[in-house]
């Protein structure tokens, strides 16, 4: 069997608190998850669910208090599973006095890059990041949309094979956030596993394959956004109009989607509480000579899914 | 070995970029010129005949008593070499201190940790990339200074003392002991200020237990063992002050102990920061 990308395993994370460390927070509690090669995972949840937490444990900045966590099979306590990663942080700082060459440079020799690949993936990444013109610019002089765009380029040197991204386009224009997109894209095209976490619910949607949802330090949620955002069993089917018996003896109900653009078109909402069910509402449309151009499961928003995936953990009012 | 190349090229290039280590490189290229320019040996034979200091002539005392030490080249270059040890070692190591004193506190910051320890590379590799590169700088600094001034000495007046370069050698190594508290102080608390406070406050207490011989057996039972296991724990910073102009006096050193305890120190309180910053989480 393939080694997972990211594999979690009962993660618990303690904090101690106060002078003597008496007081303790759960950051997490028996994580358990795996990401597999070539995905683009994407984390969720509110403040305070744990998700930083995750991700630190990930990247060897957090010692979790129990559980085991991998990178491509090698503890991440281990230096050698930081040697595949690239991680781009959500508020990173660099020293202000190198350019941006020089940032790049330095940051390419702490990932293990040699100075031949160095040279020529620097300017190279610069020019993909759009900061090809910035390259003899000191850091300290870019705004946060060039410092994330450089901080991007940095997360890139090493080729990795898992880029860890923490809210990657804050801060960013839409230009700068769609060309971060596109390279998410691409990462995942050239075989690459992208972990994801933000805030941002539509540039999550578009990319991702793959979401779990942390609350409270636990994952309440895991899989594919196809899979957690239907709507069971409830369809909009978009035929020529229904006559009002037809639709009495059928359940169908007029659905508040949009017309259709073409005008003999309409569009109805079918629940069926099962395939057969779903199957005899179709047998008697086209007994009635009902034209059908097309079946779509219903879903909700990531959105209003996430919403609603964190308002059932809070106490009832 | 890369990465800890890395490392160290940062530490040494972010030490470079502050403005205080500029000026005390523009401060020592000052005296290396003074002594260069404005310091004249005419010495004849061996012997020094006549010394000019900024173009004025120095008088030798006219009614020296037959017997007492006259004005030798010796004791020139001796009291030259002393007084520029002396100085790097106090002020120097001083403004050393002031200037490194924020670049642990800086590296830990939140959004610079998470980047470099996101990088294949232990934490004992940061540790040791870090204090090599602050001791790399302050190393060259010491050496320009002090090393410049023993060779413009010794080919001005033929003089060749090498006992003063082991003065360069315990001036870094009590600046490394002293940056063991600041990197102490920044792994716990990650303030600077507090840092240099308890750096500077070891070296004023060390002022205080320079006086032990006489001070201790007034603080009776309970006060004097305690006076005297400070003094052998915590640093002997002024106490060093006599062995490194003894050696730039070409002189004998009759106790080593207080740079040993003061180097002892210094390797646990590196040894206690390493284990520390590996063990917290970030």
């Amino acid at each position: 069997m393939a080694t997972a990308a990211i594999s979690v395993s009962d993660l618990s994370k303690t904090y101690r608190t106060g002078l003597l460390g008496r007081s303790t927070v759960d950051a997490l509690n028996g994580v358990s998850l795996e990401v597999e090669k070539g995905e683009i995972f994407g984390l969720l949840g509110p403040n305070g669910a744990g998700k930083t937490t995750l991700v630190k444990i990930l990247l060897g900045l957090v010692h979790p208090t129990a559980g085991t966590a991998e990178l491509f099979g090698t503890s991440a306590r281990q230096p050698k599973a930081r040697e595949r990663i690239g991680f781009l942080p959500e508020n990173h700082r660099f020293p202000g006095f190198l350019t941006a060459e020089q940032t790049l440079h330095l940051y390419g020799q702490l990932a293990d890059v040699s100075g031949d690949v160095r040279q020529r993936r620097v300017p190279d990444l610069l020019d993909h990041v759009g900061l090809a013109d910035r390259s003899d610019t000191k850091v300290k002089t870019f705004s946060k949309g060039m410092l994330q765009r450089l901080g991007l380029a940095q997360a890139l040197l090493n080729d990795p094979d898992l880029l860890f991204l923490d809210e990657p386009t804050s801060g960013v224009d839409p230009v700068g956030r769609r060309a971060i997109r596109d390279l998410v894209l691409e990462m995942r095209d050239s075989g690459a596993t992208v972990f994801l976490n933000s805030h941002l619910l539509s540039e999550v949607e578009k990319v991702c394959s793959q979401i779990a949802i942390l609350r409270n330090g636990e994952v309440v949620r895991h899989g594919t956004i196809e899979e957690l955002t239907a709507v069971e069993r409830v369809y909009d089917l978009v035929t020529t109009p229904i006559s009002e018996s037809l639709l009495d003896t059928t359940g169908l109900e007029a659905s508040p989607k949009d017309a259709p653009s073409a005008p003999e078109l309409q569009v109805y909402r079918a629940h069926a509480d099962n395939r057969p069910a779903l199957n005899d509402i179709l047998d008697q449309l086209r007994s009635a000579d009902v034209e059908i151009e097309s079946i779509t499961p219903l879903r909700r928003s990531l959105e209003d899914y996430f919403i609603d995936v964190v308002d059932e953990g809070q106490p009832a009012s | 070995m890369r990465p800890l190349f890395g490392l160290l090229q940062m530490t040494f290039r972010e030490l470079w970029a502050k403005k205080i280590v500029l000026g005390l490189f523009i401060i020592s290229s000052l005296v290396l010129l003074a002594i260069t320019f404005a310091l004249n040996l005419n010495v004849v034979e061996g012997s020094l005949e006549g010394l000019r200091l900024f173009g004025q002539e120095a008088e030798t005392p006219k009614d020296v008593p037959e017997g007492s030490p006259q004005m030798s080249l010796t004791s020139v270059v001796v009291a030259v070499e002393a007084v520029v040890a002396g100085a790097a070692y106090w002020v120097g190591i001083l403004l050393s201190l002031f200037a490194s004193s924020s670049l642990f506190s800086d590296l830990q910051a939140p959004g610079r940790i998470e980047l470099l320890l996101s990088k294949p590379i232990s934490r004992v590799q940061v540790v040791a990339g870090h204090v090599l590169g602050v001791w790399l700088a302050i190393g060259i600094l010491t050496l320009y200074l002090m090393g410049g001034t023993w060779l413009i000495m010794s080919i001005k007046s033929g003089v060749w003392h090498f006992r003063f370069l082991l003065s360069i050698l315990i001036v870094i190594g009590m600046f490394g002991v002293m940056y063991a508290a600041v990197m102490l102080m920044g792994v716990w608390t990650q303030s600077t200020a507090l840092a240099l406070i308890v750096s500077y406050g070891l070296i004023f207490v060390s002022m205080v237990l320079a006086g032990a011989g006489e001070i201790a057996p007034l603080l009776g039972t309970v006060g004097e063992p305690v006076f005297w296991g400070l003094y052998h724990v915590l640093p002997n910073f002024t106490e060093v002050t006599g062995i490194v102009t003894t050696l730039a006096k070409d002189g004998t050193v009759n106790s080593w102990y207080p740079l040993t305890s003061s180097l002892l120190f210094g390797g646990a309180v590196y040894t206690g920061t390493t284990y520390w910053f590996v063990k917290r989480d970030f």
